[in-house]
């Protein structure tokens, strides 16, 4: 693949995460962050929230296993998780953890248990596209080209 | 402008290098943030931890020039960072995934310069250098000793209703440079943190106190020969300008005669004849007491009369709350003193339009009228006529408001029974009306025992009055205390018509021998009937509005209507207020003030005229003026009949 068709392609499965709501428009901004003095952000970023998040869907899954589910633990993991993930972009995620607080104020175990489910599965998701799309700029650089600025146009 | 980079010893244009500490618990935030930052050019210190950033606060107070910090962070509590920062006069903005009010509301109260809401975009933050110019620009000012205000703008925004209000208080009226005046004088014993932001000097809060010394003062004078300066002189009290006392003066002239007018259109003429301090001393019910505590009400007029209610602690407060909504009887709530009883009057008076007081009263009383039952049966008789009296927010109202509001409050001297139960009741709400925006009154209102709560007041005075006849004269010189109670209420509720109903209610209220004087009331109430509805309402509406602007007035069971300016709040109140006087019966709620909420128009309605809703939109401060100034004008032109119909006592018997 030649690298026009190559940045094509990352700007087209760009555009797609956008259109599924899988990112919105904060990834964009991240996007825009980056720059010649910084050419790394978004992947720095990115990291910082899958390792953040990683630890926090571990924490969550603990305490919801607990037999006696305390809520007041619960409730700040997925605020974290919504924050960060409201910062990235990542707009499922998001959503997922506006539900999954909603459920912890009803403090409804069971209902939690399957937001967390939810959340994992958009967490994954996201996380898949985004190491995807990491790897067509990668391969981009490698080829010597530019990672095309993302297109506001849709 | 500016910076002087300390560390790096370079001057650059500010805000470039604006040394920024970012502090997020949130790794993903936190880089996201620093780079927007580092983007506008800041310097930027990050940390998640809140415990070194307050560390490094404290290590060099002028290390930085912006604190932004997250406030929910669960090992840290972000609003310590805030009280740090704002120690070290540093301006702190506030980060957080909330943004729901409460959560908007509490950081800004914190002393946060702005609230920003994650996520948090460019633009929010190329803005937030201002934060430090203006921090700067201040002690700036206060180090050169500019007298150059910088007023943050959020100051004069605060009452832009109540300049507003002043001004069609001034518009409404002709009685304007009353109200006007009264805003606009010295310094008072309170003053009303809402209008202090438009106003260039405080209000004078004719409290409880003031009024008792400026009636005593008044009476030793003579009421011919009192004059402002030898008032002044008399009262003897620092920072009381002579303007103060004139226009209190002119305004309690205006109470006298409305209630004289009154009582000799509609009731008995004698009844309100007298004014005997000792009425006042009844009317002083806990339940005025509080009014001091709400004054709150930017409508001035309304409270200048509300001081005169003073004299009658607990009637007046009734009154006040009943419907009158002059600020009156608001003030009377606040009279000085009647320690116990609530007063509730006291504290709405101030705050609560005078006409929704009286449809409070009603509403509350789960029969107002019934708590109106003056003294033809102890009281309860008197009530009856008041009932009538008391939809409408004058005389009913109050009687009613008062009942309900009697039974509230505890605090209303047992003297009578009805007056301090009016008072009681309406001392409690008036408690909680204090507070802008507080439900009190509402909740008052409900717990009060209603019917009793007028009757109270009435109980206290002397029965005299009551007895028997519904004379005005015979109230007058019974009631006089409860005239005088009344009087301001009415005055200031309905501004010229409440001088007419004022009579009635006051002669009602002085129940002090609970005798009601079922005649007087009747009469009364024909009055008011036939007065024209609208009238009223409008001063209803208004007072409800301005009065319970600012306060919360603890309906019954309705949220208080009486928040500043809250269109919906006036509604509340409009509702509370009617309820009682649904029970009542007679209420004439139509004129509910403003936004007759459903209730009120239902049960003030009795008048017929449920027309709620211009008063709403009338700035609450105002309410009390304007039902002043409508009183005012009633009074002249029709007297009681203007008065009744303007409360819509479109009930009320005949005389």
């Amino acid at each position: 693949m030649d690298l026009v068709q190559m940045q094509k392609s990352l700007q087209d499965y760009t555009k797609s995460l956008f259109l599924e709501g899988i990112l919105d428009s904060q990834f964009l901004q991240l996007q825009q962050l980056q720059d010649e003095s910084n050419p790394d952000f978004v992947s720095q970023v990115v990291t910082l929230f899958f390792q953040d998040s990683d630890r926090i869907l571990n924490d969550l899954s603990l305490s919801l296993d607990q037999q006696v589910v305390d809520f007041k633990k619960v409730d700040p993991h997925v605020h974290q998780l919504k924050g960060s993930s409201s910062s990235i972009g990542a707009q499922r995620v998001k959503n997922a953890c506006v539900v999954f607080r909603n459920f912890c104020e009803q403090q409804n175990v069971e209902a939690c248990h399957r937001c967390l489910q939810q959340v994992k599965q958009e967490y994954y998701l996201v996380k898949n596209r985004l190491e995807t799309l990491f790897k067509l700029e990668q391969q981009i650089v490698a080829s010597g080209g530019m990672v095309p600025a993302v297109e506001l146009g849709f | 402008m500016e910076f002087k980079s300390a560390e790096e010893g370079r001057i650059e244009k500010f805000p470039v290098g604006m040394r920024v500490l970012a502090v997020d618990d949130n790794p993903t935030c936190l880089r996201k943030l620093e780079e927007l930052l580092l983007r506008c050019k800041y310097h930027v210190t990050k940390t998640m931890e809140s415990k070194k950033a307050l560390e490094m606060l404290r290590e060099n107070s002028n290390m930085f020039d912006l604190v932004i910090s997250d406030v929910e962070m669960p090992d840290a509590d972000g609003f310590k960072l805030l009280e740090t920062g704002l120690e070290m006069d540093l301006p702190v903005i506030m980060l957080s995934a909330h943004s729901d009010y409460d959560s908007v509301m509490k950081g800004i109260l914190h002393g946060a310069c702005d609230y920003l809401v994650k996520p948090v975009a460019l633009k929010e933050l190329q803005n937030i250098w201002h934060h430090v110019v203006k921090k700067n620009i201040k002690s700036y000012a206060k180090n050169i000793g500019t007298s150059r205000q910088l007023l943050p703008p959020s100051q004069s925004d605060l009452v832009p209703g109540v300049s507003k209000k002043r001004k069609d208080k001034v518009n409404d009226s002709g009685d304007d440079d009353d109200s006007d005046r009264e805003e606009d004088d010295g310094e008072g014993s309170e003053q009303d943190g809402d209008e202090s932001g438009t106003r260039k000097k405080p209000r004078v809060v004719w409290s409880q106190e003031l009024h008792q010394k400026f009636v005593n003062a008044v009476q030793q004078l003579g009421l011919d020969k009192a004059v402002p300066k030898k008032i002044l002189d008399l009262m003897n009290i620092e920072g009381l300008t002579r303007e103060n006392v004139a226009s209190h003066l002119q305004k309690y002239r205006l109470y006298l005669k409305k209630i004289d007018e009154g009582q000799q259109q509609n009731m008995t003429p004698d009844a309100f004849g007298t004014r005997d301090s000792s009425y006042f001393q009844m009317a002083q019910l806990d339940g005025l007491r509080d009014f001091t505590a709400t004054r709150q009400l930017p409508s001035s007029g309304l409270l200048s009369r509300s001081h005169l209610t003073k004299i009658q602690p607990h009637l007046y407060s009734s009154i006040n709350l009943q419907g009158m909504n002059s600020s009156g009887f608001i003030q009377q709530g606040h009279h000085q003193s009647s320690s116990n009883s609530a007063n509730p009057f006291g504290t709405y008076h101030s705050t609560l339009p005078p006409r929704i007081q009286n449809v409070n009263l009603f509403q509350r009383t789960s029969s107002p009228l019934e708590s109106l039952q003056f003294p033809r049966s102890k009281c309860s008789a008197y009530m009856g006529d008041f009932k009538s009296i008391g939809d409408r927010p004058i005389g009913g109202g109050f009687v009613d408001s008062c009942m309900s509001y009697g039974s509230s409050s505890t605090s209303l001297p047992s003297a009578s029974t009805n007056t301090l139960m009016l008072q009681g009741n309406y001392t409690q709400p008036l408690h909680t009306v204090s507070s802008v925006n507080q439900p009190c009154i509402e909740k008052t209102l409900s717990n009060a025992a209603s019917p009793n709560i007028s009757v109270q007041g009435l109980s206290r005075l002397p029965s005299q009055s009551w007895q028997g006849n519904l004379n005005t004269t015979r109230f007058l010189s019974n009631s006089s205390p409860l005239n005088h109670a009344f009087f301001p209420d009415q005055v200031t509720c309905a501004g010229n018509n409440l001088g007419d109903c004022s009579s009635l209610v006051s002669a009602g209220n002085p129940g002090g021998g609970m005798q009601c004087e079922p005649q007087l009331l009747g009469g009364f109430l024909q009055n008011i009937n036939s007065l024209d509805g609208q009238k009223w309402e409008q001063q209803n509406c208004s007072m409800v509005n301005n009065t319970f602007g600012n306060v919360e007035y603890p309906l019954p069971g309705d949220n208080m209507v009486f928040r500043e300016n809250n269109a919906a709040r006036s509604k509340g109140v409009d509702e509370s207020l009617m309820s009682p006087i649904e029970n009542s019966g007679n209420v004439n709620s139509q004129e509910y003030v403003g936004k007759p909420s459903t209730m009120v128009s239902a049960e003030m309605m009795k008048s017929g005229k449920p027309e709620n809703a211009h008063i709403d939109n009338q700035n609450q401060h105002d309410v009390f003026d304007d039902i002043m100034n409508e009183m005012m004008k009633q009074e002249e032109n029709n007297g009681m009949v203007s008065v009744a119909a303007r409360f819509g006592f479109d009930s009320f018997p005949p005389p």
